[in-house]
């Protein structure tokens, strides 16, 4: 009877106005945010629209087969390959750590004893600030590449920064002698 | 034993709320030529706008705020009567800015018209139905404008759209006017979100409603008192 009786009692609720109109209210606010989102992230297709949902729930993940693939090409010098490795495993721009190796391929192919190429670090820069944009703490540390002589990015947006200022110690002729980052 | 519940809880519950969040969504998705998304969020002048249109509607009886937020409905039906207000002036202010173009000399042009001629709607005081086709005419023909005619006229290519275009405004020319025409795709949503506009605004509890909205109310207090009785 009691069974009965708590059954009967979960099925009028689950017929009660109030019911909907929480649920309706929960679905709206749950879609409200969600446009608010949307005008506050600008996703720039379907595909940055679904990993930035993805991330904002802790669910989105990225291709770990074609990031290893990018960190291949990377350590290999193959700047522009490592890039559509990495793209493809981070095809939202969500990750901090695939972004911020993006950004490291621009450095160090635009870096140059004599000189460094300016629209490539300053890719590298717009590349960095969305990995700084879909890191949490504003910060982003990369301590398991012994490969990197950069481990942060705060020292990537430094050298950047370096290597767009024009001052006379572009004309220090021990500039050579510097040490690929 | 418990009765079903009444249509128009599930209508004020989902359907509105959503219906206008997706018009807000939508007005202000801008798709360019290569498929990148955009969003703009309403321009200041879109919300004033919006407040006029707004008022148009409650004087129009096109919403009325008993039948969505009042003393004798239970707190979650006033808190969803707020919720469809609150969409309703968001999406209100999303459709106004998507026909209108963005930036420029054309947009003064549009604003202007769009407060005369709501100002005009509210003088005229029409009632709810005539109101609605009056919107369908001002919408339909400030969309056919900025995606049809100006698309036309500032597309980059000699399409046949601009040819007949030109032809119709026999060779007229805009000088340097400046604008920038928003891809195909953007007059595709656009179109999407006034229709749905036009019919969650039908669609709102109408002013014969409001003398019903105290019944309706009173039917959600015999279901709880039914459920309680059955127990």
């Amino acid at each position: 009877m009691a069974t009965t009786s708590a059954s009967s009692r979960a099925a009028a609720a689950l017929r009660s106005p109030a019911l909907v109109r929480a649920v309706g209210l929960a679905t709206t606010a749950l879609y409200a945010a969600f446009v608010v989102w949307v005008y506050t992230a600008q996703p720039r297709s379907l595909v940055e629209m679904r990993g930035g949902v993805a991330a904002s729930i802790g669910v989105y993940a990225v291709d770990a087969v074609a990031f290893d693939e990018g960190v291949r090409y990377f350590r290999a010098d193959k700047f522009a390959e490592a890039r559509r490795a990495f793209g493809r495993a981070d095809a939202a721009e969500r990750d901090p750590k695939t972004q911020f190796y993006i950004a490291y391929t621009f450095l160090r192919q635009g870096w140059g004893r004599f000189y460094e190429d300016d629209a490539l670090y300053a890719q590298g820069q717009a590349a960095l600030q969305r990995a700084l944009a879909a890191s949490s703490g504003g910060v982003i540390r990369v301590d398991d590449d012994p490969n990197l002589t950069i481990k942060s990015s705060d020292e990537l947006a430094e050298a950047f920064a370096r290597g767009l200022k024009r001052d006379v110690s572009d004309l220090n002729p021990l500039g050579v002698l510097e040490k690929r980052p | 034993m418990s009765a079903a519940i009444p249509r128009t809880v599930w209508h004020e519950a989902f359907t509105l709320p959503i219906a206008f969040l997706s018009v807000a969504l939508l007005g202000g998705l801008r798709i360019d030529t290569a498929g990148r998304f955009g969003f703009a969020p309403p321009p200041l002048m879109a919300l004033v706008l919006a407040v006029v249109l707004v008022a148009v509607l409650f004087r129009a009886g096109a919403i009325v705020p008993a039948a969505l937020v009042h003393p004798a409905r239970p707190g979650l039906a006033n808190a969803s009567g707020l919720a469809i207000v609150l969409a309703l002036g968001a999406a209100t202010a999303q459709v106004i800015a998507t026909l209108t173009p963005d930036g420029g000399l054309l947009t003064l042009v549009f604003d202007v018209a769009w407060l005369v001629l709501f100002g005009n709607t509210l003088a005229a005081r029409p009632d709810r139905r005539r109101l609605l086709a009056s919107l369908l005419v001002i919408f339909g023909a400030a969309f056919v404008v900025k995606y049809v005619i100006l698309s036309a006229l500032y597309a980059p290519d000699s399409s046949l759209m601009k040819r007949a275009v030109m032809a119709l405004l026999e060779g007229v020319s805009l000088g340097g006017l400046a604008y920038q025409p928003p891809g195909p795709a953007t007059g595709y949503v656009a179109f999407a979100a006034v229709l749905l506009y036009v019919g969650a605004v039908a669609a709102l509890p109408q002013a014969a409603a409001s003398a019903g909205a105290t019944a309706i109310v009173r039917r959600e207090a015999t279901i709880v008192d039914s459920d309680r009785l059955a127990d």
